[in-house]
């Protein structure tokens, strides 16, 4: 079933390559290209869910994540990163991520997990 | 460079200094914070105006020279505060101090190649373009009279591609950069790999 998403990353050529894939399942996507833009998107929006990236000029991936989980405590993000760190995907999970996936993305591991999350029901 | 390239390449060098961070975050026990990467071109000789930016205070530096279709220098900068503290996770506690010796320095350059060695190999696998090193040299001296020793510098040159990152060990107060500079002569290349690196990306989609 086609959901909303939220895609934040600064990367442009990310969010093409994260749109192409969503898209393609019939989602339909927004974009913001940093932190203070993905708040606001995602107040006024409410997506069903949200693809985010962690390394970002500004405000960063950890706070972005941590500002919208006190917007909405339910909120399903999903975290798409280069940093491949285990403590980075630790943190993102303790933080309330839902799941996380490495750069360069790739289309069956990411639709994988967005399916997943947006099958789960709230908790 | 368009925006739409300096784009590209700076997403293609935020995936392999993610891989890097992942190196040093394996190698030190710690974790390790990556800031969004910088592409700039810059006139040679504003290029150490510009990386006093990145670079502040005695540093240490591990140089290493690559070449093929892409040739340049990638320089791994420390604190040297931080390079001690680094070195000193891989002696025996009884041989720990404030100072670098000559073991430590063998250890620092040993680190710097794993650290190199990992960023260009995803930048060269990522850009399918065959890229080879020379060995790692470990500097002590000024900022200013290391710019002297980089390969660039050649007579066509008049510009420099600088491609940085900065991280930080927060536990063992460490900080660094890692800067990558290209002559312009291969810009050109760099442009058309990362050009194809993007249109395979967006195949993918």
């Amino acid at each position: 079933m086609p959901s909303r998403i939220l895609i934040v990353d600064d990367s442009s050529l990310s969010r093409r390559v994260v749109r192409g894939i969503l898209e393609s399942e019939g989602h339909e996507v927004t974009e913001a290209a940093d932190g203070m833009a993905a708040l606001e998107r995602f107040s006024l929006e409410k997506p069903d869910l949200v693809v985010l990236d962690m390394v970002m000029g500004g405000m960063d991936g950890f706070d972005v994540l941590q500002k919208l989980r006190q917007i909405d405590g339910q909120a399903k993000i999903i975290v798409a990163t280069a940093d491949i760190q285990r403590s980075t995907r630790e943190m993102t999970e303790e933080g309330g991520s839902r799941g996380f996936v490495t750069k360069p993305i790739k289309k069956e591991e990411l639709l994988s997990l967005v399916n997943s999350v947006l099958e789960e029901r709230p908790a | 460079m368009n925006a739409i390239q300096t784009d590209a390449l700076t997403e293609l060098i935020n995936i392999a200094f993610g891989l890097t961070a992942a190196k040093l975050s394996e190698i030190s026990g710690s974790r390790v914070r990556v800031d969004a990467p910088i592409v700039g071109i810059y006139p040679l000789d504003a290029l150490a105006t510009e990386l006093t930016t990145f670079v502040t205070g005695p540093v240490t530096s591990i140089h290493q020279v690559f070449s093929g279709p892409i040739s340049g220098d990638a320089i791994l900068f420390l604190n040297f505060e931080g390079a001690v503290k680094l070195s000193n996770l891989f002696v025996e506690e009884q041989l720990r101090s404030q100072h670098l010796d000559s073991s430590k320095g063998e250890i620092l350059t040993e680190i710097g190649n794993m650290l190199l060695g990992a960023c260009l190999g995803v930048f060269g696998n990522l850009l399918q373009v065959r890229v080879s090193f020379s060995i790692p040299m470990l500097h002590l001296e000024s900022l200013k009279h290391f710019l002297t020793s980089l390969s660039i510098g050649g007579d066509e040159l008049q510009h420099a591609v600088v491609i940085a990152t900065s991280f930080h060990i927060r536990e063992q107060g460490v900080d660094g950069r890692l800067v990558i500079v290209l002559g312009v002569s291969s810009l050109d290349r760099l442009i058309q790999a990362v050009e194809r690196w993007e249109a395979s990306q967006l195949r993918v989609s």
